[in-house]
């Protein structure tokens, strides 16, 4: 594989992790437009430890997404209370105070960024992957999957039904900024080098882009999403320039014709019983 | 088993409800009617934590409603299903009822690897006689709103009796249907009597609620105007006046 | 030299007032965010830039912005609204969010994502009002927005329309029913604030004399700031907010770093979204 595809390759990682911080907490029914914040502190948190407290990269990874999260407790709890839109906004609105934070931040390097992390390999940043894929698909057949379906279906009558609506939203929280944690140590361990623009309110949106375009209603869209994103830059190099153009009309008009994304509920569980029917055969 | 006291809701200057105090025994099939608008939606969303009280209490087996949240309602064993049919839309029959049993299976974190135990299975067997009871089995496959209109209703009270409540509240759950649909309402109504559970309902039909019910109060303007057995409601004058004019099926 | 400051504040300010507004239209019509709202300034800005170019005076130039700008805010809302009035309340939210990328796309594609130097079209004169100093661009901003927002004022409380709108986005059925056309009333509010983002990237590019295909992203969560200080879908709310930032912004660049502006920018807005969501001015409702 060459450097460059190399380098398409680990990108497409982080921004799968990204896609599924973002569909963690589309489960519970809510959008944030700030996951690119807690990508930063899981960044900036796991690059300090590992540069200059000489940490190993996995304990610096683990810690950098626990301090995302942790924040994530402490920001959802007040931002959880507002309703939908207002939820997006307070989630953006905190995503540029970390960002604008970074940049100030003279320990990480303030603004002329930070240098020195390494370590994130292909197999490192796709093993996280498959952790993160196994983790939705258990959820996604759990009990605790399916009270999160019956939360963003009706949330009131899932509350009648007696499930926690604000503690199960603050679970989906903890587990996206946990995630977008990780892809932010990754990212950092990978590109040597991050300043706080990399967390810019695009990459927020981007991770959204994703999981509209790959299905919003299961975790594999935001994988199929990722996917997409990250190829779709090389695919359409015939576009020159025009590709986001391309990118984001095609979005536009699939949430007029298509909403859900292009992998539907539906053929989810097609695939279910399909792989179900083969298991029996194959064991009977 | 239910105390209603002094209960009153104000949306701002509008009176929804003003100082309705009775109570519902256990085991009874206790009845709501009243004209479009007397409140008695409007009493449901009090007692399960929908909406809060502006006065009054609530008390449930010694627990007081009023101020809690709707799903701490739930576990304390009211569950209910509500006028215009709210099934999970995106699930099929038997996951609308395997979903209400996660007040009482395990259903956190730790139900990610819960998937193939036994007690999972026990559960399953469980929803699975609930809709065989409730005749829903054979679809239990389907997307929930696909079902026929009475079946959807059946499927309501089936989720709502998989919490294994003791007080069972229906709004209105013959509405819509038929003849033959109504009658077998009733059995089911009385069958879920004869397990130990307590109902209370609302409805407009009159064959439903002098047919079945214990007791009955009557709401109008958002008030309390008789209570009584089928009986001395039919004979109730203050009755009669509150319904004079108007349509009933 | 505070006084300075103040000035410089208000002149500032008084364009993230207009981008303020045109957010609280919609906002306050239809109940959703544009978030294209501050690529839709940018491209009015490139308008301007264009129009300026091909030699047409200010005024004018300024007049075919507005009218672009307004253009382009309609077809987001053919495109990212009118089809999702039935779908779930945040798909327009995200839709327009893909709509401000192709945007930026475009801009990016026609005018280059180097920045671009607006031309000199007026005489600069500079005024000495006692110890401040003023100068005609000042003016014109100044003049322009204020006209714009008293006159958008008068339209809302006054006119039949305004109250056409006011009633839309209250009671929309109720409105539809008392005879009120609600898709031209819709039509008609984007296009008011798509003009009145379109004058603010003009007038702001003649504060900062070069702009980016990307200086959108930056002032349209300004303006949304400005918005939610001043209060959702209030209309004066929008116009005292947006001035207060500017005021904000030109002081910390003056007493504090430069650096620290965004953060006490966007923390007074989680700040004000937590405890205050109804901004200064708005009616508390949520």
């Amino acid at each position: 594989m060459s450097v460059y595809t190399q380098g398409v390759v680990a990108l497409m990682g982080v921004n799968i992790l990204m896609a599924l911080s973002v569909y963690a907490i589309v489960m519970a029914d809510q959008v944030s437009l700030g996951n690119a914040g807690f990508m930063a502190i899981g960044a900036y948190t796991s690059a300090y430890l590992s540069v200059k407290l000489g940490m190993p990269i996995f304990p610096a990874l683990i810690i950098g997404a626990l301090a995302a999260s942790f924040i994530g407790l402490l920001v959802g709890v007040p931002l959880l209370r507002l309703e939908g839109l207002y939820f997006v906004m307070g989630t953006f609105g905190f995503g540029e105070v970390v960002r604008s934070f970074f940049m100030n931040f003279e320990p990480t390097g303030g603004a002329y960024g930070f240098r020195g992390p390494v370590g994130a390999t292909l197999p490192i940043i796709y093993g996280w992957v498959l952790v993160l894929i196994v983790l939705f698909w258990l959820l996604s057949r759990s009990r605790l999957g399916r009270s999160l379906d019956a939360l963003r279906d009706d949330a009131e009558v899932a509350s009648s039904i007696g499930l926690n609506v604000t503690l199960l939203k603050l679970g989906v929280f903890w587990l996206g900024s946990f995630t977008a944690g990780i892809a932010g140590g990754l990212y950092a361990h990978y590109m040597f080098y991050i300043e706080s623009g990399n967390f810019h309110i695009l990459v927020s949106a981007m991770a959204i882009l994703c999981v509209i375009l790959g299905g919003m209603y299961t975790f594999w869209g935001a994988l199929l999403g990722g996917v997409i994103f990250s190829i779709l830059p090389e695919v359409l190099r015939f576009m020159g320039g025009w590709r986001l153009s391309v990118y984001g009309s095609v979005l536009v008009l699939m949430m007029i014709f298509r909403p859900s994304g292009i992998i539907s509920r539906q053929m989810v569980r097609n695939a279910e019983e399909w792989v179900g029917e083969i298991f029996r055969k194959a064991s009977s | 088993m239910l105390e209603i006291a002094h209960i009153s809701k104000h949306f701002g200057g509008l009176k929804a409800l003003e100082e309705i105090t009775f109570h519902v025994k256990e085991k009874q099939i206790y009845g709501l009617i009243g004209p479009n608008g007397s409140g008695k939606t409007t009493l449901f969303n009090l007692i399960t934590g929908f909406l809060p009280a502006t006065v009054g209490s609530i008390q449930f087996l010694g627990n007081e409603l009023t101020g809690l949240k709707a799903h701490k309602i739930a576990k304390l064993g009211i569950a209910r299903t509500f006028q215009n049919i709210r099934l999970f839309g995106t699930m099929t029959v038997k996951e609308n009822v395997l979903v209400a049993q996660n007040i009482r299976a395990r259903s956190g974190v730790t139900s990610l690897v819960q998937l193939f135990s036994a007690k999972e299975r026990g559960f399953e067997e469980e929803a699975d006689d609930l809709l065989r009871r409730m005749g829903l089995w054979e679809k239990r496959k389907e997307q929930s709103l696909s079902l026929a209109y009475g079946e959807q209703r059946r499927l309501e009270i089936a989720r709502a009796l998989a919490l294994e409540p003791k007080l069972l509240l229906l709004d209105e759950p013959a509405a819509g249907m038929n003849e033959a649909e109504t009658e077998d309402l009733l059995d089911r109504i009385s069958e879920i009597r004869n397990m130990g559970k307590t109902v209370f309902l609302i409805e407009h039909d009159m064959n439903v609620v002098m047919g079945i019910c214990d007791y009955i109060s009557v709401l109008n303007f958002g008030e309390l105007i008789a209570q009584g057995t089928p009986d001395e409601i039919q004979a109730s004058e203050a009755v009669i006046e509150a319904y004079l004019g108007r349509e009933e099926e | 030299m505070f006084l300075q400051q103040l000035v410089n504040g208000l002149t500032l300010g008084s364009t993230y007032s207009l981008l303020a507004l045109g957010f609280t239209l919609v906002l306050g019509l239809l109940k959703m965010l544009n978030i294209a709202h501050g690529d839709v300034f940018m491209f009015g800005a490139f308008l301007g830039l264009s129009f300026a170019m091909l030699g047409m005076p200010l005024y004018l130039a300024l007049i075919l912005a507005m009218v672009g700008a307004g253009v382009v805010t309609i077809i987001i809302e053919r495109l990212c609204f009118r089809p999702l009035r039935k779908a779930h309340f945040l798909m327009p939210l995200l839709s327009t969010i893909a709509f401000g990328i192709v945007l930026q796309n475009v801009a990016t594609q026609i005018w280059g994502s180097e920045p671009s130097r607006y031309p000199q079209t007026t005489e600069i004169a500079q005024f000495q009002l006692g110890p401040v100093l003023v100068s005609s661009i000042d003016v014109i901003i100044l003049a322009t927005s204020i006209l714009l927002m008293v006159g958008i004022d008068q339209f809302v409380r006054r006119t039949s329309f305004g109250r056409a709108m006011r009633a839309t986005s209250e009671k929309p059925q109720t409105a539809s029913l008392l005879g009120v056309n609600i898709n031209w009333v819709i039509i008609f509010t984007f296009f008011v604030s798509g003009a009145l983002a379109g004058v603010a990237g003009v007038l702001t590019a003649l504060v900062y004399l070069q702009i980016t295909p990307f200086i959108g992203i930056r002032q349209g969560l300004i303006g949304m700031v400005a918005m939610v200080i001043g209060g959702i879908g209030n209309v004066r709310g929008a116009m005292i907010g947006g001035l207060m930032i500017g005021i904000i912004e030109i002081m910390n660049d003056a007493y504090f770093t430069a650096g620290y502006r965004d953060i006490i920018l966007f923390g007074l807005f989680l700040a004000f979204i937590v405890f205050k969501p109804e901004g200064l001015f708005g009616t508390k409702e949520r």
